[in-house]
């Protein structure tokens, strides 16, 4: 699985990187979010399908390669 | 309040709503409201204030918030552009020739705002600010410890957010007295009331107070949001001062009465809900961060705000035209069973809480990682040094409306008495301003990333 956060509809809410840390940076001047890696490793996915079901403007996506 | 029958004038206003956010049935039957909204007409046409849309679905706000290309939130005080009136609807006749700062101004100019002052207010920016929060807090419960009773909004909601919103803004941290009545008697005062005005005086007290920091901080430069704003270049210019005051009673406003809403609405429901409270204890660091957005989702202390619709256009399946003015129910968009089930009970670890109480777009709170932050160190600390205090609902104290902020005048408690910690508010503030001074806590993040440190 990847994760993509659309910089265009971040802005800044936050959620994603309390809901998965381990996934989510944020940018330390204006908070908004960036994945650490692309690739969501296995044991993550639930977090990240938490975020993407959380993100108030939508911003995330997670794409099934398979 | 009610729904109308028959269509009337034009075909697009056909699905309409009598809306007055600013009348006391608001409050009292706001789930009914809602959801009678929701299922006949989730954007309604209001004849109320001259006339206006109202949006309470959540899926309809979604896509109307934030489509910037087709929204303003300009308040055009001077005439000099569209002449649109800002995010007030009835329009403010207090805030009339005041621009509310970024929050009143579109792309670029509301841009480079942000850009100025993120760097202070930023996840990273913020945590850098715990000790001195806790520090606070600390002082304000231990001013109430022995006696074992506390009101929850004169004795700690109410301090600890003005404490550190002047904190964080360079101005001395004695001076919140001056601020902090004239921030949330300007909110719940009714403008035909006999207080209105005293409360009119205070608000000039403070305004003066903010333009001798302006000046001051020219003066004699110090870390802050003053500082940043005074340096700060808009369109490339140095914005006039009676812009840059409204950009301070902007972040006065939004940084002292909603955190304090938040807090006391909390604080109320778990002590309705002690179980809830046991658990949200001893389960904080799972459970903490979910009950923050829960309550921020149900109790939405801004609860919606005024654009203009700057080009004709179609949204939402609703058809506007340019000058049209659009209320966005954040509260109600929040309880709307689509997308949260039972929206209206509180479910401490709601999952796919995406919920909209800082606004959407590009105008999201600057200030949300503030609140956050603030209400969770309040709450910590209650949690730990009374854990079984419970509210007197006979002395709480509700806003009569909720048009502005939904908040509460007063909230007194009883707990069982414990020993306090540390020193008392006063003597605290003065060493927390020399902490501020010596250590420039209030450099933004991009020049100090260490975290305040607090001798004791």
């Amino acid at each position: 699985m990847k994760v993509y956060v659309d910089p265009e509809r971040c802005q800044g809410h936050t959620l994603c990187a309390m809901i998965a840390p381990k996934v989510f940076q944020l940018d330390d001047v204006d908070g908004h979010s960036s994945p650490i890696s692309e690739d969501v490793p296995a044991d993550q996915e639930e977090l990240v399908a938490e975020a993407v079901r959380s993100c108030p403007e939508r911003a995330i996506s997670l794409i099934d390669e398979h | 309040m009610s729904a109308q029958g028959a269509p009337q004038g034009e075909e697009r206003k056909r699905n309409r709503y009598d809306f007055d956010r600013h009348a006391p049935g608001y409050r009292e039957r706001f789930v009914e409201i809602t959801e009678e909204m929701q299922s006949r007409c989730p954007v309604a046409w209001s004849e109320t204030h001259g006339g206006h849309w109202v949006v309470s679905g959540n899926r309809e706000l979604f896509e109307i918030a934030r489509s910037a290309e087709y929204l303003s939130n300009d308040h055009d005080v001077k005439g000099e552009r569209r002449g649109y009136q800002g995010i007030n609807i009835p329009y403010a006749k207090r805030g009339k020739g005041m621009r509310g700062g970024f929050l009143e101004m579109d792309p670029p100019e509301q841009r480079h705002y942000r850009q100025a002052l993120n760097p202070y207010l930023s996840p990273a920016a913020i945590q850098r600010w715990i000790p001195f929060l806790d520090e606070v807090a600390r002082a304000c419960i231990d001013e109430k410890i022995e006696q074992g009773s506390i009101d929850f909004i004169d004795d700690l909601a109410n301090v600890v957010p003005a404490v550190f919103t002047l904190a964080m803004m360079g101005i001395p941290l004695r001076n919140w007295t001056i601020y902090n009545e004239p921030a949330h008697a300007g909110v719940y005062t009714r403008p035909d009331s006999p207080e209105m005005p005293r409360v009119i005086e205070m608000h000039i007290a403070m305004m003066r107070d903010l333009a001798g920091q302006l000046a001051d901080v020219r003066k004699n430069p110090r870390p802050g949001l003053v500082d940043a704003l005074v340096h700060a270049e808009i369109n490339g210019q140095t914005p006039p001062d009676d812009e840059l005051l409204g950009v301070l009673a902007l972040l006065i406003g939004g940084g002292f009465d909603t955190t304090t809403a938040l807090t006391a609405h909390a604080l109320e429901w778990l002590s309705e809900n002690p179980g809830e409270r046991d658990r949200l204890s001893r389960e904080r660091d799972t459970l903490l961060d979910s009950a923050t957005e829960e309550f921020l989702r149900f109790y939405t202390p801004a609860p919606g705000d005024g654009r203009t619709i700057s080009a004709d256009c179609e949204l939402a399946g609703t058809e506007f035209k340019e000058g049209d003015r659009v209320w966005l129910s954040w509260a109600m968009a929040n309880r709307d069973p689509s997308v949260f089930p039972e929206p209206h009970t509180v479910d401490l670890d709601r999952k796919g809480n995406r919920h909209n109480s800082f606004g959407l777009g590009i105008h999201r709170c600057i200030g949300s990682n503030v609140a956050r932050t603030a209400f969770k160190r309040m709450l910590l600390q209650v949690l730990d040094r009374m854990p079984d205090y419970r509210c007197d609902p006979e002395g709480t104290v509700h806003y009569e409306t909720i048009g502005v902020i939904q908040g509460m005048r007063q909230l007194p408690a009883t707990f069982t008495p414990g020993k306090r910690l540390g020193p008392g508010l006063d003597e605290t503030l003065e060493i927390l301003q020399k902490v501020c001074d010596e250590q420039r806590l209030a450099e933004p993040v991009t020049v100090r990333t260490t975290r305040a440190d607090i001798p004791r």
